[in-house]
C-alpha cells in the first residue's frame, strides 16, 4: 500500500515535461531493437534530458500498441499496410531509419561459404520439390563444389516476422511461377513442412541455432545473426543474373536502387518502396535487402514529446550513420531527407 | 466438514469470503474476456476452429485463411502428460532420497537446490533446452528410439531435429520437478515421526516404509500432480523454444510440434496483421481454461475420495 | 527375509538412479548459470548493479540496473498483492472444504494454472494497459500475482492439511473459535509449508517471463521504479537479449539469471533460519 502511495507521489513529479525531462516509450520490431538501442545510448549522452525506451515485442505488436495509444512511436519492419495507412492518413508519419538484409545460411559438412543459390532453387527447396543437396539444379550453379547426396532440412521461422515476409517476397519476385503470391507473408503454411523436412525456429536466434545444430540444413536469417554465429552464407542471384554476396556495399546498392527513383515523404504510403527494395534492380544489388521504419504521430498532445522526437529524428539524419551496429547498413544519403522532413512536420514548420 | 456453518463462526467465514471472492472473480473476468475475443473466430469458423488441423494465415485474403486448433490442443495434452510421467517419478525419488537415504547433513542442501530451481527464469530453461538438451537428445535417445521402436507410430518419424514434442515434454518434466518435490516433501515430513519410527521398528524395509508413507500422503501427491500438469500446460517460453514449431500431429513424438501456449507465444506478436488469428489464439486459451476446469473438477472428485479414506 | 532385503536394495538403487536423472540436468543448468553468469558479473564489476546496459556489440558490458530495480519492485508488489490473497483463499479452502462454494472455488483457482502464462499477460494488457494508455510495473505485478495465485494457495493449503486433525480438535475442544484454531494453531504448526508457499510466490514473481512481455514495457534506457510507468525486469532483459547475437548483451543476460537465482537462494536461506522447524 505504502509503495503505491509513494509511486503516486512520484508519478506527479515525473510527468513529461516536468523539469525539462521527456520520456518517450516506443516498441516493435525486434530486428530494429539493437540498432535503435545503440542510437538511444549515444543520443542520451548528448541529450541527457531525453529518455527513450524501446521494447522489442515484434513489428505487429508495435504497430498495434502504437495505434492503441499505448506507445509514443513504433518500430516496424514492414510499413503500415495500405488499408491501415489509409485509415490513419494524416495522423501518422513513417520514416525509414536503417537498411538490413536477409541472408541464407546453411550447414553442409565439407562445403564452405559462398555457395551459389538462386531464388528459383530456394523456392523449390522450401516447397519440398528439391530434396537432396546434390540435385542438378544446385550443382549446375556450383560446378566447382562437391555436394553430398543428403536430404535438405529447411528451417524457417515459427513466429510471425518481417524477415519471413521479405524472404517470401523475394522468392515470389525471383520465381513467380514456383512461389505464388499467396505464399508471401509474415507467417505462412510452409509447403516443405508436409514432407517432414521442414522445421520452425523461434526468432532469428532459433533459426540460426537450428541450422547450426542440424547437419545438411538451410535457413534464412538477418545479416547480423549470420556474422555472429559464423555460419556460411550463400551468394544469391540478383535480378541482373549475378551471384551477390551480402555486404555493406551490395546492400546499400539495393536501397539506393529502390528509394532514389521515388519522390516520397513521411506522410506517404511506403509499401511500394518496401517492395521495390527486394530483388532490386542494379548490377551490384543484393537481392534480399530490407528496410525498417519508425512510425509516429503527426502531432502530439504533449508538445515536449514532439520536440524530443523531432530532435531525435534530426540527429538520426545527420549523425545516425556514424553509429551503425555491425550487421546493419546505414540509410543511403539520398533518403535521409525524409527524417528531417518528419522532424519539421512535428515542429509544425511543415504541413 | 459438511453441512451448514455454525453461527459463531460465521464472522470467520465472511471475513475470508473476500479472498476467495476476488480469486474467483479474477478467473471469471479472464474467462469472460477470453470468451469475448474468441467469439468472432467461432462464428467464422465454427467447429473447425477447434477441430480443424489446418493453420494457414492469410493477410490480404481472409477468406482463404484457416485456423484450426486441434493440433496445438493435442500437443498441449501430450507434452503435459509426458511432463508428469517424467517429473513424478523423479520428484518422488528425490523425496525418498532426501528423507530416507541421504545422511542428515545433506538433506537441507538438496532441498534448497531443488527449491531454487523454481526461481530459474523459464527463458533460461528454454535456452538451456535449445542449446544443450535438444541436440543431446537427438544424438542419443531419439536415434535409438527411432531405430529400435520405430514400428510404433509414436517413434515412427525420422528425428531430423532435436526440437520435438518429446523434448518439450522432457524439459517440462524437469521444470515441474521442483513443484512436485516441494509439496510431496513437505507432506512426507509432516507425517509424525512416531509413525515413521514405528514402521521401521516393526521391521519394515525401506521400500515397505516408503510405500506406506506415500500412501498416507496420497492427497498431497495428487495435488502435486494436478499442479504439475497445469504448470506444464501453461508453460510458454521454455516450450516455445524447444518444440520445433511445426504443425505436425503429436502422433509421432519425435516430430516438431506446437502447444497452445507456444502457438500464442509465436504468433500473437504479429497477429495484428491477420484478421481472426488473434481470435483463434484467444479461443485456444479459452479451451485450455475449460479443459483445466474440467480436469480439476474430475481430479478433485477423486481426491475427495482419497482424502476421506485417509481420515 | 532375503527376498525382501534384495528387493529393498534394488529399490534403493532404482530410487538413486531416477533421482539422479532429475538432479543431473538441474545441476548442469545451475552450473551453466553460475559459470556464465559469474563470468559476466566479474567482467562488469560492481557496475553490473548500478549501470545501464552498454550498446550492442560494445566491448563494455555496462550493467542491468533497470532490470534488477524493476524486478525488485515487481517482486515486492506482486507478492504484496498475490500472497495475502492466496493465503486467505487457502485458509477458506481448508476451513470450509466441504461446501459447494469451496469446491467450485478450488476448481476455478486450479484452472488458472492451465492458462498459458503469456495469455495472462495479454489479458492484463487488454484490461489495464490499453485503457490507461501505458504499460507499467503495476500491470506487470498484477499479471504476476494472478499467475502465482494457484501455486501459493496450493502450497499453503497443502501445508495446512498436513497438520494432524488431533491438534485442531484439541483446540476446538478447548473452546477456541475456528478462526483462532486455524490461525494460531494450525498455521503455526504449518509455518514451514506456508513459508515454502511464500518462497514459491516470490520465485514466480522473479522468474516468470511471459506475463511481462506485453505489460511492463521493457524500458531499460533509464532506471525506473515508479510503479505507474513502464519499467524493466530481469527475465524480460534475458528474453530480449538472449535472442540477439551480441556477446556483451548475452553476457548481461546470463549475469541477470545468476543474480535472480542467487537472490531467491539468499531469501530462502535467511527465511529458513528464522522459521524453525516444528518437531512433532
Amino acid at each position: 500500500m505504502a509503495l503505491i502511495a509513494i509511486g503516486l507521489l512520484l508519478a506527479r513529479g515525473r510527468g513529461p515535461g516536468t523539469g525539462g525531462h521527456v520520456t518517450l516509450q516506443g516498441g516493435g520490431s525486434s530486428f530494429l531493437y539493437p540498432q535503435i538501442q545503440a542510437w538511444i545510448d549515444q543520443y542520451s549522452r548528448e541529450n541527457p534530458n531525453v529518455t527513450i525506451n524501446y521494447s522489442p515485442t515484434g513489428s505487429g505488436t508495435g504497430q498495434s500498441q502504437f495505434l492503441q495509444g499505448v506507445l509514443d512511436f513504433a518500430g516496424s519492419d514492414p510499413p503500415l499496410k495500405r488499408g491501415v495507412w489509409e485509415k490513419y492518413r494524416g495522423d501518422v508519419l513513417q520514416v525509414p531509419v536503417i537498411v538490413g538484409a536477409v541472408v541464407v545460411v546453411y550447414n553442409v559438412p565439407g562445403v564452405g561459404p559462398g555457395l551459389n543459390l538462386s531464388g528459383e532453387v530456394l523456392a523449390k527447396i522450401y516447397k519440398g520439390e528439391i530434396e537432396y543437396w546434390d540435385d542438378p539444379a544446385i550443382t549446375s550453379l556450383n560446378p566447382h563444389t562437391s555436394l553430398p547426396h543428403e536430404k535438405i532440412m529447411a528451417v524457417h521461422r515459427s513466429d510471425s516476422s518481417g524477415t519471413t515476409n521479405v524472404f517470401t517476397l523475394f522468392l515470389h519476385k525471383a520465381a513467380p511461377d514456383t512461389w505464388p503470391e499467396d505464399l508471401v507473408g509474415k507467417t505462412i503454411d510452409w509447403p516443405v513442412d508436409s514432407t517432414g523436412r521442414g522445421v520452425g525456429g523461434k526468432g532469428n536466434q532459433g533459426v540460426a541455432e537450428q541450422v547450426r545444430q542440424t547437419p545438411y540444413s538451410i535457413g534464412y536469417v538477418e545479416l547480423a545473426y549470420a556474422t555472429q554465429t559464423g555460419l556460411p552464407v550463400a551468394r544469391i542471384e540478383n535480378s541482373a543474373g549475378r551471384f551477390i554476396e551480402p555486404s555493406n556495399e551490395t546492400i546499400m546498392a539495393a536501397a539506393e536502387g529502390a528509394i532514389s527513383g521515388m519522390s516520397i515523404g513521411p506522410r506517404d504510403d511506403w509499401n511500394p518502396v518496401f517492395e521495390a527494395i527486394v530483388y532490386a534492380p542494379g548490377e551490384d544489388s543484393y537481392p534480399i535487402a530490407t528496410l525498417s521504419f519508425l512510425i509516429l504521430r503527426a502531432s502530439y498532445n504533449d508538445q515536449a514529446k514532439a520536440e524530443a522526437l523531432a530532435g531525435f529524428l534530426e540527429w538520426l539524419a545527420h549523425e545516425g550513420y556514424k553509429h551503425v551496429v555491425k550487421g546493419y547498413v546505414p540509410l543511403p544519403e539520398s533518403a535521409r531527407h525524409v527524417l528531417t522532413d518528419a522532424a519539421n512536420i512535428l515542429r509544425g514548420a511543415q504541413p | 466438514m459438511t453441512g451448514p456453518v455454525p453461527p459463531e463462526d460465521k464472522r470467520f467465514y465472511y471475513s475470508l469470503l473476500p479472498f476467495i471472492g476476488v480469486s474467483m472473480i479474477v478467473v471469471l473476468v479472464l474467462a469472460a474476456v477470453l470468451a469475448y475475443y474468441s467469439l468472432p473466430a467461432v462464428k467464422k469458423y465454427g467447429a473447425t476452429a477447434i477441430l480443424g488441423r489446418e493453420w494457414s494465415p492469410s493477410e490480404d485474403n481472409p477468406s482463404k485463411a484457416r485456423y484450426g486448433l486441434l493440433i496445438p490442443i493435442l500437443g498441449t495434452l501430450a507434452t503435459a502428460t509426458i511432463a508428469v510421467l517424467i517429473g513424478l517419478p523423479i520428484a518422488l525419488s528425490m523425496v525418498v532420497l532426501t528423507e530416507e537415504i541421504l545422511p542428515y547433513r545433506y538433506r537441507g542442501l538438496l532441498g534448497s537446490i531443488v527449491d531454487v530451481m523454481a526461481a530459474i527464469p523459464t527463458i533460461v530453461y528454454g535456452l538451456w533446452g535449445l542449446t544443450v538438451l535438444a541436440p543431446l537428445l537427438r544424438e542419443t535417445l531419439y536415434k535409438w528410439l527411432h531405430a529400435r521402436l520405430g514400428w510404433t507410430p509414436l517413434f515412427a518419424c525420422n528425428p531430423f531435429t532435436g526440437t520435438t514434442y518429446m523434448t518439450a515434454g522432457i524439459l517440462l518434466g524437469i521444470i515441474v520437478v521442483p513443484y512436485i518435490y516441494a509439496i510431496v516433501r513437505e507432506a512426507y515430513r509432516s507425517v509424525p515421526k512416531k509413525y515413521r519410527h514405528g514402521i521401521y521398528a516393526l521391521g519394515a524395509t525401506r521400500l515397505e516404509a516408503v510405500r506406506l508413507i506415500m500412501g498416507m500422503i496420497r492427497s498431497a501427491i495428487a495435488a502435486a500432480v494436478l499442479l504439475a500438469f497445469g504448470r506444464a500446460a501453461g508453460e510458454t517460453v521454455a516450450v516455445a523454444l524447444v518444440i520445433g514449431s511445426a504443425f505436425n500431429a503429436p502422433r509421432c513424438l519425435l516430430a516438431p510440434g506446437y502447444t497452445i501456449a507456444s502457438l500464442i507465444a509465436n504468433q500473437f506478436g504479429e497477429s495484428f496483421y491477420y484478421p481472426y488469428m488473434a481470435n483463434a489464439l484467444y479461443l485456444g486459451g479459452l479451451l485450455l481454461l475449460l479443459i483445466g476446469i474440467a480436469a480439476n473438477i474430475a481430479g478433485l472428485r477423486l481426491l475427495g475420495r482419497a482424502r476421506s479414506l485417509e481420515g | 527375509m532375503k527376498g525382501r532385503l534384495a528387493l529393498d536394495k534394488a529399490f534403493t538403487l532404482a530410487v538413486i538412479i531416477v533421482a539422479l536423472a532429475g538432479i543431473i540436468p538441474l545441476l548442469h543448468l545451475l552450473a551453466t548459470v553460475a559459470v556464465r553468469g559469474g563470468e559476466a558479473i566479474l567482467r562488469a564489476g560492481p557496475g553490473f548493479f548500478t549501470e545501464l546496459p552498454a550498446p550492442p556489440g560494445s566491448r563494455r558490458l555496462g550493467g542491468a540496473a533497470p532490470a534488477l530495480a524493476g524486478s525488485l519492485v515487481l517482486a515486492v508488489m506482486s507478492t504484496a498483492i498475490g500472497v495475502p490473497l492466496a493465503f486467505g483463499a487457502a485458509l477458506f479452502l481448508y476451513e470450509f472444504r466441504g461446501t459447494r462454494l469451496a469446491r467450485a472455488a478450488r476448481a476455478f483457482l486450479m484452472s488458472l494454472l492451465e492458462i498459458p502464462t503469456v495469455l495472462v499477460g495479454i489479458l492484463v494488457y487488454v484490461l489495464l494497459v490499453v485503457p490507461l494508455h501505458g504499460q507499467s510495473l503495476l500491470a506487470g505485478s498484477l499479471a504476476l500475482a494472478i499467475v502465482m495465485l494457484p501455486y501459493v494457495a496450493t502450497y499453503v493449503e497443502s501445508a495446512l492439511r498436513q497438520v494432524p486433525q488431533t491438534y485442531r480438535e484439541a483446540g476446538l475442544a478447548l473452546g477456541l473459535t475456528r478462526a483462532q484454531v486455524a490461525l494460531r494453531i494450525v498455521a503455526g504448526i504449518a509455518r514451514r509449508g506456508i513459508l515454502a508457499g511464500l518462497i514459491i510466490g516470490l520465485s514466480k514473481a522473479i522468474g516468470e517471463t511471459a506475463p511481462l512481455l506485453f505489460t511492463v514495457g521493457g524500458a531499460r534506457s533509464s532506471v525506473n521504479i515508479n510503479p505507474l510507468r513502464p519499467g524493466d525486469a530481469a527475465p524480460l532483459l534475458i528474453f530480449h537479449y538472449a535472442q540477439t547475437p551480441y556477446d556483451n548483451w548475452r553476457m548481461l543476460a546470463w549475469g541477470a539469471s545468476l543474480v535472480l537465482v542467487a537472490a531467491v537462494l539468499l531469501i530462502y536461506v535467511v527465511a529458513k533460519a528464522f522459521v524453525r522447524e516444528v518437531r512433532m
